[in-house]
């Protein structure tokens, strides 16, 4: 099956353990991606500040307009804020056909056209609903048997849309970490935020956001956390010193991508295919103690 | 009786034709559910529901001089909850760029970080992680660029030796100069325009 990988500006930067990791199990699993030619970033979550809705709008849409004349290949993008900031111009021109033709006079700047064809997908829906958790259960080889994993969705993989899961009750990333044999323990705290894309600039506000979060994973007995967003990633492993040294607790709380886990769980290689090497809080000492 | 205040359409239009889905705040039956649902509530001096009544009250200063509308993390809890399916975050995010179009600087550093990062987007058609960081930092002068500079030096170092980090600067993308054209016409088409 071919997709569209529109992996964003963070997975070649501080999310690189995602875009490496992602790659291996994914087409092990029969997906071939392509890139989008020449794209460009999505404006993420603070573009606003700069620059009006319909120029982020635009910028979106140039990547859509880009990868339907190429192919027209479902997008999918891993990136959380990526995806929100593509799937919200899909949803916002069907309700508002005006703002297709907003958006299409100013790609005809530059010789480009949107019909609004595309699908813009997540990296859970696209394992969850095409591969199936069947066929992932089938590839694991070397299954995490015990390890308890809390399954961190954050805030922009299913909100506000829910295409695939439930937004308030997302159960998704669960299945696909019982499929790789973990146990998926209860957390609620599944879907509050992290900070997100202004935790750098918040820092004092946001860091009781991230503790909250990683306090309830360990209250309920998660040895590592998994996540689907480099802003989640980010946020829940870089700056657990600073909490440590800010509110006198004690994390270590590896923070590692759902799709590391796959290509643990798929035998492939820790480093090179699961790029374990990449996380600043080791996750490979509680990974081996499961797969033995 | 002092707290009471009547309407004033005044400030209230001006929202409605400036401010990107301004005009859906007519709908708000003032519940409060946003501001339940809000990560950062305890830090907003007035919480969505309250700006909403406060722009129909026609406190222009109140609401474009407020920290709440830049402390949006974007996580749409809001917007899932709420009963009369109001956009808010998509009005909070309107409301700080007209705010910054007016000369108003709620929150600071996430208004540096916002603009030096549409900036760069403008500039590159990308985002430069290591660059970006630098120029937020060095924004408010060169003596607090520096001091920051080192207090997230740790943070750097360690992206830097697990490999999270670009070495080489992020080139422009080959159609950026296109890709900028359309960026013009939206401003031109766009309600408000963009912060320069």
């Amino acid at each position: 099956m071919k997709y569209f990988l529109y992996w964003g500006c963070s997975l070649e930067g501080s999310g690189a353990n995602f875009l490496v990791s992602l790659k291996p199990p994914c087409e092990a699993l029969g997906m071939e991606f392509l890139e989008i030619e020449d794209w460009n970033c999505c404006g993420a979550s603070v573009s606003y500040a700069g620059a009006g809705d319909l120029a982020i709008k635009v910028l979106n849409a140039r990547n859509l307009a880009i990868a339907e004349a190429e192919g027209g290949y479902d997008v999918v993008a891993p990136c959380s804020s990526c995806y929100i900031q593509m799937i919200k111009v899909n949803h916002e021109i069907k309700e508002n056909p005006k703002l297709l033709d907003e958006v299409n006079a100013c790609l005809s700047e530059g010789g480009l056209k949107y019909d609004g064809t595309l699908n813009v997908r997540h990296i859970q829906d696209v394992l969850y609903n095409d591969i199936g958790v069947d066929k992932i259960k089938e590839r694991v080889v070397k299954p995490l048997t015990g390890l308890k994993v809390a399954g961190y969705v954050g805030c922009q993989s299913v909100r506000p849309y829910g295409e695939y899961d439930s937004v308030n009750k997302p159960v998704v990333q669960d299945r696909l970490l019982e499929a790789l044999g973990a146990e998926a323990v209860p957390f609620p705290s599944k879907i509050k935020c992290c900070g997100s894309g202004i935790f750098l600039p918040e820092m004092d506000y946001c860091m009781v956001l991230v503790k909250n979060i990683l306090e309830d994973a360990l209250n309920h007995g998660a040895e590592l956390i998994s996540t689907v967003c480099p802003m989640c990633a980010m946020n829940l492993e870089l700056y657990q010193g600073r909490i440590n040294d800010k509110y006198g607790t004690d994390f270590d709380v590896p923070i590692v991508y759902l799709t590391q886990l796959m290509a643990v769980a798929f035998g492939m290689d820790m480093k090179k295919d699961a790029a374990l090497n990449y996380n600043v809080i080791p996750p490979e000492r509680v990974i081996r103690a499961a797969i033995g | 009786m002092e707290n009471m205040v009547g309407y004033n359409p005044s400030f209230a239009e001006e929202v409605f034709q400036n401010v990107h889905s301004g005009d859906k705040i007519k709908m708000c039956m003032n519940c409060g559910v946003c501001a339940a649902s809000c990560p950062l509530r305890e830090h907003m001096d007035y919480p969505p529901r309250q700006i909403f009544s406060l722009i129909r009250a026609g406190k222009r200063e109140m609401v474009l001089g407020s920290e709440a509308i830049m402390l949006c993390t974007s996580c749409y809890a809001c917007v899932v909850k709420c009963p009369r399916s109001i956009p808010v975050i998509d009005i909070m995010h309107g409301l700080a760029h007209y705010a910054l179009t007016k000369g108003y600087m709620p929150r600071v550093e996430t208004a540096r970080f916002g603009t030096e990062f549409w900036k760069q987007v403008y500039r590159l058609g990308r985002v430069d992680e290591k660059d970006l960081p630098r120029r937020v930092f060095f924004a408010g002068g060169f003596v607090e660029g520096i001091k920051k500079m080192l207090s997230f030096m740790d943070i750097g170092i360690k992206l830097m030796l697990h490999r999270r980090m670009k070495l080489l600067p992020e080139r422009k993308i080959k159609g950026v100069k296109s890709l900028q054209k359309m960026l013009n016409k939206a401003e031109v088409l766009e309600k408000g325009g963009a912060v320069r």
